[in-house]
């Protein structure tokens, strides 16, 4: 896992720390220092949901190599990454609520446009809070159906390129208990039943075509040491009864993984 | 008909019945149980009421029921005159059983997690959030496949007992250290749960999530 983001993390820790001892300025502070060493974070762009299951209006929980993040959307428009911590107290932002195009902390209700600066802080509607509140935003693309986030300040990287196939369409998330190493193995070693082709376009994702007219597209994301995301589209799988079927092997995908009888780790 | 509910506010289940309640828009008197910190529900004069010394409890005139997810079936089986909440049609029936008693089952890991964390109740706690996440993983496996389908509910098209029996202990899970992050499937219906006419939120569950 990126040393960065656990300094990020043990700087989180602290600042959630120094509010609950009262100290909230010392809190403030930590917690941007925190955003800085988070920006130190490997350049990459890491999937962290499908789009199409982050509905208009809402606000998730989402975890990067032990970084707490929320994954949001207004009334309309591409989904946001943010650090899931409230700049007032802390509080996690996935557990807010989307008004009017800002997100609303479900504390005390300060309000955040969507370059998260905060706009509003109702116990105090005659005041313009001051700029430099700020909730801390990461950059976000969304590409093949999947949305990404590259956590670094540097952002010299690109959304891995995938050639060719155009239609992607979203399948489905899965939350592995195991390390994104033995995910990968796992999915090259995978029966799906039909000739399979394998090929890696990107570090952490997976291109699987599956006879003339399949393709799946597996992106990874690194939750923690022993647990990751993968995100999935298919492309060429269009009836119902098809796409669930591909789910239900997409299970047991996961389940086989879990149970080891792959490659393991 | 009178109907009287002996409830504790903060109770997961309870809340299954209090919800139910709403969406039939019954009227009801509640009495307060001091389950917590005053342990009342195994009290000598409750156990008279229900022996195994557990909430809810409901009486309908001179009838007398324990377990939420008996209480939800009785009440939709007798007030809900549309027959949509307990769907008796061959190809519903079974499903709506089958994640009903899943709820009364599997997914009390998350209420047991929930006692633990909130009340000091002496239990393995890793064992309790490992039985709930995996609990939680079938029903959103269950609800991403539902999805494809074009369908929104735990079965049918219309929200039945089983989404009313479900739905507080996947909600309250915070409060028990259980996350949602694994769950996007789980957490779309959650949202939707909440735009059922009469919906009552209860405090733990985020009241605009
Ligand atoms: N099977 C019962 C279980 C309900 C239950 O666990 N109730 C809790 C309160 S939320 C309780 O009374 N616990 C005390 C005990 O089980 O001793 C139901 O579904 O109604
Ligand atoms: S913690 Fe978010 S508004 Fe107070």
């Amino acid at each position: 896992m990126d040393r960065s983001l656990f300094r990020a993390n043990a700087r989180l820790e602290k600042a959630r720390l120094a509010v609950v001892l009262g100290d909230v300025e010392a809190g403030r502070r930590e917690m941007q220092q925190s955003q800085h060493d988070a920006a130190g974070a490997r350049d990459c762009w890491i999937a962290v949901g499908l789009d199409a299951q982050i509905r208009p209006q809402s606000s998730h929980p989402v975890i990067v190599a032990g970084r707490e993040l929320a994954l949001w959307r207004g009334e309309t428009g591409p989904a946001k990454v943010w650090d899931d911590q409230c700049p007032h107290r802390g509080m996690r932002l996935s557990f807010g609520f989307v008004r009017d195009g800002t997100l609303r902390c479900l504390y005390h209700g300060w309000g955040y446009g969507e370059d998260g600066r905060c706009v509003s802080i109702p116990a105090h509607p005659e005041l313009a809070p001051p700029k430099t509140i700020c909730a801390g935003a990461h950059a976000v693309a969304t590409k093949y159906g999947i949305i990404w986030s590259n956590l670094s300040a540097a952002r010299a990287a690109t959304v891995p390129e995938i050639p060719a196939v155009t239609d992607w369409r979203p399948v489905r998330s899965l939350y592995i208990h195991r390390s994104a190493a033995v995910v990968l193995a796992g999915i090259a070693a995978f029966d799906y039943g039909a000739p399979a082709e394998p090929a890696t376009p990107a570090a952490d994702v997976y291109v699987v075509t599956l006879g003339a007219q399949t393709q799946l597209l597996l992106a990874l994301q690194p939750v923690e040491a022993n647990k990751t995301g993968v995100h999935i589209a298919s492309s060429g799988v269009d009836a119902t009864a098809d796409r669930l079927a591909l789910v239900r092997q997409m299970h047991s995908l996961r389940d086989a993984i879990e149970a080891g009888t792959g490659p393991s780790r | 008909m009178a109907l009287k509910l002996y409830d504790y506010t903060l109770s997961g289940s309870c809340y299954k019945v209090r919800l139910l309640l709403g969406f039939l828009e019954l009227t009801y008197t509640r009495e307060q149980v001091d389950f917590y910190p005053g342990r009342r529900h195994k009290s000598l004069d409750f156990l008279a009421i229900n022996p195994l010394g557990q909430l809810p409890v409901l009486e309908d005139g001179d009838l007398r029921l324990r377990d939420a997810q008996a209480i939800l079936c009785h009440l939709a089986n007798k007030y809900d005159k549309t027959g949509k909440w307990l769907p008796r049609d061959p190809a519903t029936f079974g499903t709506v059983m089958m994640w009903l008693m899943f709820a009364g089952g599997e997914i009390m890991a998350a209420s047991a997690a929930r006692l633990h964390d909130l009340l000091g109740y002496d239990l393995d706690i890793a064992a309790a959030r490992n039985s709930a996440h995996a609990a939680f993983r079938i029903l959103d496996d269950h609800l991403a496949l539902r999805e494809i389908a074009g369908a929104q509910w735990i079965a049918g098209d219309h929200p039945t007992v089983a989404d009313v029996a479900c739905y507080p202990y996947v909600a309250l899970a915070g409060d028990g250290g259980i996350g949602h992050e694994d769950y996007p499937a789980l957490r779309n219906w959650l949202r939707v749960f909440r735009t059922i006419p009469h919906f009552d939120p209860m405090s733990g569950i985020p009241e605009f999530a």
